[in-house]
C-alpha cells in the first residue's frame, strides 16, 4: 500500500481525484509511512518512534516539491500558542509548500484581530431570491475542494428552499389522524413558512419561484459555540473580533464538533481537497481560506482573508438582491448595527443559547 | 537511482489500477476542454441586461471578476471597484470624497445621448414649447417601442405615472426630480427617492441594496444604484414573488454518496 501512494502523490496537484490510493497531505510522513497524526494519536506509545521515521523519510525525499511538508509544520504548536516568530515560521513554511503545490505566489496572511472590531452578519429573509449565488461566490474565495466525486465537492453556505404554504378549503374535511372515522385535528399541519425543513437539491428554471421562500444557512459565528466546547484539541475557537476558526494543522478529524453545530456548518475533507492550480485563490489567511488536507473539517470563517483587511466577505459582494449585509457590532454606523437598530431581527435557533452574530431580518 | 527503482516497482505494482484510470481520463478530457471554452469572459452583475464586465487580469493570476459557467453571472469580485466613478453629491449622505463610488450607467445606454439630438431635440412644432398630452397618455411609437422594447409592457406606478414624472421634459437624456430639474442616469436615487422614501433611507444606510469594497463605515465602497437592479419600467414580473426578476439559479449541491436524486427532500413527513 505505502508504495501504492507514491506515484499519486506526484500527479496529485494536478489530478488528486485520479489517484488510485488518496495521499494524506496532511501528513509529512504519510507519503512514505501512510501514518498520520491520527494515527499517532491513536497509539501514543508509538509517538517518538513513528516521528523519527517520519523525519527520515523527509530527509531522503527532500528533494521532491510535493513531499514537502516540511517537517516543521508537522511538530508545530497549536496557533493560539505560538509566539509571533513561531507564527511568523509556520506562515513562511506554507506559503513555500502552496507556492509549489499550485505553481504561483502564494500569501498565508496572519494578521491578527484588531481592537474595536467585533464582526456581525445580517441577512434579509424577504430578499433572498434563492439563486446561489453567495454559494459559489464562497467557494471561489475560499479553495474548496471541487471534484466531481462524492464526498470531493465542498460548499459552507445552504440554501434552503421552503413552501409559502397553501391553505384550501377543500381539505377543510382531511383531519388528523386520518382514517379514524373522527377528524381529531385539523388540515392545518400543510407545511408552511420557515420550519427550516425543505430542499437543499431544489433546481427549478428561474427563482424565485411564487410558492417557495428561500433560507441560505452557513455558520453563524456563536459567541457561545457548542463546538467549540466539545474540539478536544482546541483547534477551533472564537477569534478577538468573533469568527469561529480552526487551525487546520492541528485538527484531529474526530468530526465532534460537526455534531455538535446545530447549523449544519461543519464539512469534513473525506478525500483529498481537490482545488485545480488555476483556480486556487492565492490570497490567504492562516486560520481562513488556506488550502485545507485530507481529513480535517473546514467551515464558513467570515472570509477573514478579506474582512482582516476591512473587505467585505465575499458571499456578501454578489448577492444580487443586497440581502446580505455585513458590519462592525462595535460601530453604531455600519449596516448590521443600523439593521439591529431599525428592523426586525431574530436568531436561528435562539433557544439554543448558541448567540449567533449572524442575523436574519425582514423588511 | 533509488527513486527510479522505487518508481518502477510501483509502476508495476498498480499497473492494473493505473490503466482503468488513465482511461476515464482520457473521457473527461474532452468534456473539461469544453466547459473551459465555454466560461464566458464577459458576465453579468445584479440583473440580466444591466451592467457586465469583462473578466481580465488585474494582477498576475488576480481577476478583476470570476464568471459562472452555468448562468454568466459575476460570482466573485478581484477588484470592486472596476470601471467605477464618484457617486456625487446626495442629500443626507456625508461621505468623504473618493470613498463612494458607483459604475456609471450613462455609457452603458447608448442610445441616451441620440435621444436629445435626433427626436426629441426640442424643435418643431410638438416642441416648442413642447406640448405634452394632457391626459398624460403617450401617444405610442412604433420606432420609440422598437428601440425600447420595455415600453410596449410598461408597469411602473400601475397606470398611474407617465414618462415624464422621470424623464426631463426637454433634456431627454436626463432624469428630473422634484423641482423639474435634471438628475443624472448615474444618479437614479434622487429620482427614485421621491415616491419610494423609506427604501432610500434603507439605501442610505446601506440596509436596502447593495456596497461592495471596504465594510468599515469609513471604507470605500462602489454603490449599486437603484437601476442596476430594478428594471425601471418592467416592475413586476410573473410568477416571482418580489421585487426582483427572475434569474436562473446556480448549480445545485452534490448529493452524498449513494444518493440517485433528491426526491426525498420533495416530500413531507406528513401527507398533506
Ligand atoms: S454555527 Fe456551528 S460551527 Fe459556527 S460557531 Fe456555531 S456551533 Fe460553531
Ligand atoms: S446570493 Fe443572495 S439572493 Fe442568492 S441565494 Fe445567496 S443570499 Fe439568496
Amino acid at each position: 500500500m505505502a508504495n501504492n501512494d507514491t506515484p499519486c502523490a506526484g500527479t496529485a496537484q494536478d489530478r488528486p481525484s485520479d489517484c488510485p490510493v488518496q495521499p494524506a497531505s496532511a501528513d509529512p510522513a504519510a507519503n512514505e509511512l501512510k501514518t498520520t497524526r491520527r494515527d499517532f494519536l491513536r497509539a501514543g506509545g508509538m509517538l517518538s518512534l513513528s516521528s523519527l521515521m517520519g523525519t527520515a523519510a523527509l530527509m531522503t525525499q527532500s528533494d521532491d516539491a510535493n513531499a514537502a511538508v516540511e517537517w516543521g509544520e508537522h511538530f508545530q504548536k497549536n496557533y493560539r500558542l505560538m509566539t509571533t516568530e513561531e507564527k511568523n515560521e509556520a506562515r513562511l513554511r506554507l506559503e513555500r509548500r502552496y507556492s509549489d503545490e499550485y505553481g504561483k505566489k502564494v500569501a498565508v496572511d496572519t494578521t491578527e484581530a484588531q481592537p474595536g472590531m467585533l464582526m456581525g452578519y445580517a441577512l434579509n429573509i424577504r430578499k433572498c431570491i434563492g439563486c446561489r449565488r453567495c454559494v459559489h461566490a464562497c467557494v471561489a474565495e475560499n479553495n474548496q475542494s471541487r471534484g466531481p466525486r462524492p464526498g470531493e465537492k465542498i460548499e459552507w453556505i445552504q440554501v434552503l428552499r421552503m413552501e409559502r404554504g397553501k391553505f384550501e378549503q377543500e381539505k377543510m374535511n382531511h383531519g388528523y389522524p386520518e382514517g379514524l372515522g373522527i377528524q381529531v385535528g385539523g388540515n392545518a399541519y400543510t407545511p408552511a413558512g420557515q420550519v427550516l425543513e425543505g430542499q437543499y437539491h431544489y433546481n427549478p428554471k428561474a427563482v424565485p419561484e411564487a410558492d417557495a421562500t428561500y433560507m441560505p444557512i452557513a455558520c453563524m459565528q456563536c459567541e457561545k459555540p457548542p463546538c467549540v466546547k466539545v474540539c478536544p484539541v482546541r483547534t477551533t475557537y472564537r477569534e478577538g473580533d468573533g469568527p469561529v476558526v480552526i487551525d487546520y494543522n492541528w485538527c484531529i478529524g474526530c468530526k465532534m464538533c460537526m455534531n455538535a453545530c446545530p447549523y449544519w456548518a461543519r464539512r469534513f475533507n473525506l478525500t483529498t481537497p481537490v482545488l485545480p492550480k488555476e483556480e486556487m485563490n492565492p490570497v490567504t489567511h492562516y486560520l481562513g481560506n488556506r488550502p485545507r488536507m485530507r481529513g480535517v473539517v473546514e467551515k464558513c470563517h467570515w472570509c477573514l482573508q478579506r474582512t482582516r483587511h476591512n473587505r467585505y466577505p465575499a458571499c456578501v459582494e454578489v448577492c444580487p438582491v443586497g440581502a446580505r449585509k455585513f458590519g462592525n457590532l462595535l460601530d453604531p454606523e455600519s449596516e448590521v448595527s443600523k439593521i439591529l437598530e431599525r428592523k426586525n431581527v431574530f436568531r436561528l435557533k435562539a433557544e439554543l443559547n448558541t448567540f449567533p452574530k449572524f442575523f436574519y431580518f425582514y423588511d | 537511482m533509488r527513486k527510479l527503482a522505487s518508481l518502477s516497482v510501483i509502476l508495476a505494482l498498480c499497473g492494473g489500477a493505473f490503466y482503468a484510470v488513465s482511461a476515464a481520463e482520457k473521457a473527461a478530457e474532452p468534456a473539461k476542454e469544453a466547459a473551459a471554452a465555454k466560461t464566458p469572459l464577459e458576465c453579468f452583475e445584479s440583473r440580466k441586461g444591466a451592467s457586465e464586465l469583462t473578466q481580465r487580469d488585474v494582477k498576475p493570476d488576480w481577476p478583476n471578476v470570476k464568471c459562472s459557467p452555468t448562468t454568466g453571472a459575476a460570482l466573485w469580485y478581484g477588484d470592486p471597484y472596476d470601471g467605477t466613478v464618484p457617486m456625487g453629491k446626495m442629500p443626507g449622505l456625508d461621505i468623504a470624497e473618493g470613498k463612494a463610488v458607483v459604475k456609471p450607467r450613462t455609457e452603458k445606454l447608448a442610445l441616451m445621448p441620440m435621444c436629445g439630438v435626433s427626436c426629441h431635440n426640442g424643435v418643431g412644432p410638438a416642441f416648442n414649447p413642447p406640448k405634452l398630452p394632457k391626459d398624460k397618455k403617450p401617444a405610442p411609437v412604433p420606432t420609440m417601442e422598437a428601440m425600447v422594447p420595455d415600453l410596449a409592457n410598461f408597469q411602473h406606478g400601475r397606470g398611474r405615472i407617465w414618462c415624464m414624472d422621470c424623464h426631463h421634459t426637454t433634456k431627454r437624456n436626463m432624469l428630473v426630480d422634484h423641482f423639474g430639474d435634471p438628475v443624472s442616469f448615474d444618479q437614479p436615487q434622487l429620482l427614485c427617492g421621491k415616491c419610494h422614501g423609506d427604501k432610500l433611507r434603507d439605501w442610505r444606510d446601506g440596509i436596502h441594496g447593495k456596497r461592495i469594497g471596504e465594510f468599515v463605515s469609513t471604507g470605500k465602497k462602489r454603490w449599486f444604484t437603484c437601476t442596476e437592479c430594478h428594471n425601471p419600467h418592467n416592475v413586476q414580473d410573473g410568477a416571482r414573488n418580489k421585487g426582483f426578476i427572475q434569474v436562473q439559479p446556480e448549480p445545485s449541491p452534490q448529493l452524498p454518496r449513494g444518493m440517485a436524486n433528491a426526491d426525498h427532500e420533495k416530500l413531507h413527513p406528513i401527507p398533506h
